[in-house]
Parts: structure tokens; C-alpha cells; sequence
């Protein structure tokens, strides 16, 4: 089985960057795509081919597939790599390139439709014997069964998007008399955000940690785990800082979590590469939550601790190669950490787009920047505001605290407001240091809800 | 109106980007319009809000306009190997006239002239891929 000779990398910014790099490495043309307005961006700049497909707006460059379809035929490319957002989880788009004759590098649209389909997903599970996090059965159809279903699991509860993601269409529910509200607002924020307003319910476990398992899988069924991750600091259920291994994690939880995925993942007949999310309880319950159908922005963390390039392996395994490892060969080292930058106002985490008149990285060992930023660069702002990843790895936990914060203190952006600064407070917290967090310790700094104190004062 | 007034005028437009100006003062009215010129490609990119590309000298002078490609694709002049060109040099088009076909996974497009006039350069080769934006025909307005 070859390889193939030309993939055209489907996205923009960091995630495109990156999917060019493991092509070149692996002696496979790579074309870009860009809008109107990225001329100038990185991937486009390093990529072999590069096609406009579009104006500014996503809708008409990014998610345009018949553009991108177009471009990937006068071009000639052999497959497609979708990155992460955008067409990423589109089983029309994942047909399209089936129907095309172009090899679409991702699961099968089958697992991206029930990975889409939380409320279904959940069910699928819990049928399979994997234990979900208590809530409906499937969708819920009215205001009623949400009453219903929190009588049987007790408050609080948590309305979920069925079709959704990045916390839009989610509502939290403490009592009777806010189910009405929390209802209505959920269901049209996910019908707006997803064009697909059912909803599920799932118990609400405020102290919960969120830890994901990377998996792999090819053809032939093999599934194996590259160990998990925990991403448990969370803004509005959006990630901002991952690591790998978990603070709470043994060599017992991580084979329990391990074969949990894998066993997921074969229920499902999973192919190519993705992660299954849990919710830890504080007692090491774990619960199955949701998949996710393709690579992650924090897929780096485990390439740091495993020493395995991910994407690469994907492309591999899209070309319908066998699984290189055995989960024998696994071997997770030492501690890695990542820190989402984002062009955002570290405070109030508005958006910051403008540009970059100063960008200086940081390096030595250990340290990993995966950026499409550049000195000169204007980060548009039709597109989301993440700008760059900072992974550190270290021998141990305690290191890699370290490095991240002597990388937090020389990554020099200007130009532009950065979520620097929140990170250099995490990094600075006991709760942090202690790995004695969970989701809503984000919050609990952020309104100066003093849980915890800072290790070391604030210069 | 003084020399001197006229290069206050002058030198107030200088660092803005107005491009034309009209001044009444005395009974007198002076009207200055200048050509911004081609923006680079690095101002698109400082500008991502800029929609509209300020005209070239030769499009301001001549009243030129490009048609550009609305799609990714293959271009072709032919409606059909054996046929003739849709159009050619020195034609005159109308509003809406298809110029050109631009083939995008196996669906024909025809592209439309967006003016009345006469068509005065075919910047891409039968055949050719495009891209969003590639500009195809310059057309002179009448």
C-alpha cells in the first residue's frame, strides 16, 4: 500500500501548518487552501500548491465545499485532511470526498454521524455496557422529561446540544423552577449555533475532571490508546490548558480508562484516529461523555509524552496501512503540558484580532510552539482566536511546571492582547501545582473566588 | 484662489485616502482626484474589512473592469471543444453575456459580464485553472 502523493490540507492557521509538516516529512505535495484575506498566512507560504477558494467569510471559503472539492481536482490531490473545526466532522463533506474518489483522512462518515449525534452516542455506549454520565435516555422530547429525568438523577442537572460542541446549547439547571428557562434558551442556542435543537440531559458534576484517551485504529479493527489526557481547565467548556499524564492518573486508571476507550471504539467500529472524553468523578468514577471524531488541537500533549507523530500516523492509516504499534509499544515518558494562546483579552477573554508588531517564541529543550503567528501578521477576525500552542515536556510534573512557566515569561507577543497572562496565573496556583483541580476551577479564579491561593505573588 | 491654498489642498491629501476632492471658495471651484494606485498585496492582508479593491490607474483612466473568477475551477472559452469562443478581443459584450465557462467538479458555470462593453484583454489561457478571484477578462465600460 502507498502513500499518497498529494493531500490538500483542508483548513488554516496552526492545525494547517502542522498537517503540511508531517506530508513534507513523509515526502507527500501538499496544497493549501486560503481565503482572500490569508494570502499572506504561514501554510500558505510553506505548502507546494495554494488555491483561493474563497472570500473572507468561513461559509464561503472554509466550509465551502464545492471550493475545496474543486481546488482538490484541478490540482490533483489524492486526499484530503480536514484539521480540526470546520468540515472536520462533516459526514456530508466526509461522503463528498468518497463520492469524489478523494480519500477523506479521518474516521468513516458513519463514526462521524454518531459521534454528531450525542444523545445517540450515549445510548450506543451505554447498550455496549460503557458505563455514560447519569442523564436521558437519548434526546428528550419535551420540557417534561427534563423534570422527569432530574427526579430520577437528582439536581443539578446539565442541558446538552445533541448536535453540538464548544459549549453553545448547553444549560446548566440547579432547581425546579429554572428548567422552563434553561429549556427554551438551550434549545434555540443550539438551533441557531447547529440548525438541530435537540437536546439530552446529563447529571451536572461540578467537581468532575475532564480526561480524554487518544485513540487509533485501522482497517483491520485493531484499536489501541496512546494514554490520556486531562483538559480539565476549561473556560465555558472550552479547553485552555491540557496535560498529559493526568495529576490523578496510575498505572490502574490508565489501563480502566484505556480499555474503556478501545472497547468505545470497537463498539462503534471506529477507523483512523480520534479521542473518547470522560468525566472523572472525585471517587475515580468514570463516565463515557462523548467522541471525538478527529485530531485535536491538544493532540500535541500526547505526541510529547509518547514520541509518536499523530498526524502522520493518520495519514498512514488513511492510506490503509496497518497499525505500526502494538498497545505493548506504548510507552508514555515523562509529563507534558500545553497552554492554548489565544488572541483574546486575558481578562475578559474578549477576541483581539490587530497586528502582530512584535513575536518572539520561546525554545531550549523541551519546549514546542506550534504557531502560524508571525512578526507582521494581522489575525483576522473572521476566524477563531487561537494563535498559537505552547507544549512543554518535562521529566516529571514538577519540571514541566517549571519550564511551562520560564516559556510563559519569554513568549513576547505584542500588538495584540494575549491569554498570556491568565496562563502565567494558573501556572502560578496552588490548586495547579497541587493537580488539585477540576472544571470549574477556571471559574473559581477568574471571579476571584479564593479556593485556592497563588504559590508564588503576582510580579 | 492662491498657489498656496492649492498646496495646503494638496498637502492635506497626502497622508489620507481620499481620492477625490472638491473645493468651493470664492466663486472658484477646484476639484483635485488622485490615483491610490494598485494596493499591494500585504495592505489586502492589513485590511481584512476592505471588500472592494481600489482600481488600477489603467481601470480609473479607461474605465476598465476585471471580471474574477467566483469559483474555483477550470476555465474554458469554448462552450464545447469544437465550438467557437463565447467571446473574444475587440467584442462587444452586455450586461449579463455569459464570457466564459468554469468547469468545478464536472458542473459547467457560466460567468456573466458584469457591465455593458467591450472586451479588451483575456488574462487566462483556455484550460487553465482558477481560483476565487482570478481575474479573467478586462472589459472596457461603455
Amino acid at each position: 500500500m502507498k502513500l499518497f502523493k498529494k493531500i490538500l490540507v483542508a483548513n488554516r492557521s496552526e492545525i494547517a501548518v502542522r498537517v503540511i509538516r508531517a506530508c513534507k516529512e513523509l515526502g507527500i505535495k501538499t496544497v493549501a487552501v486560503y481565503s482572500d484575506v490569508e494570502r499572506d498566512s504561514i501554510h500558505v507560504r510553506i505548502a507546494d500548491e495554494a488555491v483561493c477558494i474563497g472570500p473572507a467569510n468561513s461559509s464561503q471559503s472554509y466550509l465551502n465545499i464545492p471550493g475545496i472539492l474543486s481546488a482538490a481536482e484541478i490540482t490533483d490531490s489524492e486526499a484530503i485532511h480536514p484539521g480540526y473545526g470546520f468540515l472536520a466532522e462533516n459526514p456530508h463533506f466526509a461522503e463528498a470526498c468518497h463520492t469524489s474518489g478523494i480519500t477523506f483522512i479521518g474516521p468513516s462518515p458513519e463514526n462521524i454521524r454518531l459521534g454528531g449525534e450525542k444523545a445517540k452516542a450515549r445510548q450506543m455506549m451505554k447498550r455496549k455496557g460503557i458505563p455514560i454520565v447519569p442523564g436521558s435516555d437519548g434526546p428528550i422530547s419535551s420540557e417534561d422529561s427534563v423534570l422527569k429525568v432530574a427526579r430520577r438523577i437528582g439536581f443539578p442537572v446539565i442541558l446538552k446540544a445533541s448536535a453540538g460542541g464548544g459549549g453553545k446549547g448547553m444549560r446548566i439547571v440547579n432547581e425546579e423552577k429554572d428548567i422552563e428557562q434553561a429549556y427554551y434558551l438551550a434549545q434555540s442556542e443550539a438551533l441557531a449555533a447547529f440548525g438541530n435543537g435537540e437536546l439530552y440531559i446529563e447529571k451536572y458534576i461540578p467537581d468532575m475532571r475532564h480526561i480524554e484517551v487518544q485513540i487509533m485504529a485501522d482497517n483491520k479493527g485493531n484499536v489501541i490508546h496512546l494514554g490520556e489526557r486531562d483538559c480539565s481547565i476549561q473556560r465555558r467548556h472550552q479547553k485552555l490548558i491540557e496535560e498529559s499524564p493526568s495529576p490523578i492518573s496510575t498505572e490502574k486508571f490508565r489501563k480502566k480508562i484505556g480499555d474503556l476507550a478501545i472497547k468505545a471504539a470497537k463498539a462503534m467500529k471506529y477507523r483512523n484516529i480520534g479521542t473518547m472524553e470522560f468525566i472523572v468523578e472525585p471517587d475515580e468514577n468514570i463516565y463515557f461523555m462523548e467522541i471525538n471524531t478527529r485530531v485535536q488541537v491538544e493532540h500535541s500533549v500526547t505526541e510529547s509524552v509518547t514520541g509518536i507523530d499523530i498526524i502522520k500516523e493518520q495519514i498512514k492509516l488513511a492510506a490503509g496501512l496497518p497499525l505500526e504499534y502494538k498497545q505493548s509499544n506504548i510507552r508514555s515518558s515523562g509529563h507534558s503540558i500545553e497552554c492554548r494562546i489565544n488572541a483574546e483579552d486575558p481578562e475578559r477573554f474578549i477576541p483581539s484580532p490587530g497586528r502582530i508588531t512584535l513575536f518572539y517564541q520561546p525554545g531550549g529543550p523541551g519546549v514546542r510552539v506550534d504557531t502560524a503567528a508571525y512578526c507582521g501578521w494581522v489575525v483576522p477576525p473572521y476566524y477563531d482566536s487561537l494563535i498559537a500552542k505552547l507544549i512543554v515536556h518535562g521529566k516529571e510534573r514538577g519540571e514541566a511546571i517549571m519550564k511551562m512557566r520560564r516559556a510563559l515569561d519569554e513568549f513576547l507577543i505584542e500588538g495584540i492582547k494575549t491569554t498570556i497572562p491568565f496562563h502565567k496565573k494558573v501556572l502560578q496556583h496552588t490548586d495547579f501545582e497541587q493537580g488539585t483541580f477540576n472544571t470549574s476551577f477556571v471559574e473559581k479564579i477568574t471571579s476571584g473566588n479564593a479556593a485556592g491561593r497563588e504559590a508564588v505573588p503576582e510580579v | 484662489m492662491e498657489i498656496s491654498d492649492l498646496k495646503e489642498l494638496i498637502a492635506l491629501l497626502k497622508d489620507t485616502d481620499i481620492t477625490e476632492l472638491q473645493v468651493e471658495k470664492e466663486g472658484t471651484m477646484i476639484k483635485i482626484r488622485r490615483h491610490l494606485g494598485h494596493p499591494s498585496l500585504e495592505l489586502m492582508a492589513q485590511r481584512p474589512v476592505l471588500q472592494e479593491r481600489a482600481k488600477t490607474v489603467e481601470e480609473e483612466t479607461q474605465r476598465l473592469v476585471t471580471i474574477t473568477s467566483p469559483i474555483v475551477g477550470t476555465f474554458y472559452r469554448l462552450p464545447s471543444p469544437e465550438a467557437l469562443p463565447f467571446v473574444d478581443v475587440g467584442m462587444r459584450v452586455t450586461k449579463g453575456q455569459v464570457l466564459c465557462i468554469i468547469e468545478a467538479m464536472k458542473l459547467m458555470n457560466e460567468i456573466e459580464s458584469e457591465v455593458d462593453g467591450v472586451v479588451v484583454k483575456i488574462l487566462v489561457e483556455n484550460g487553465q485553472s482558477v481560483e476565487y478571484g482570478e481575474p479573467l477578462f478586462l472589459i472596457e465600460q461603455i
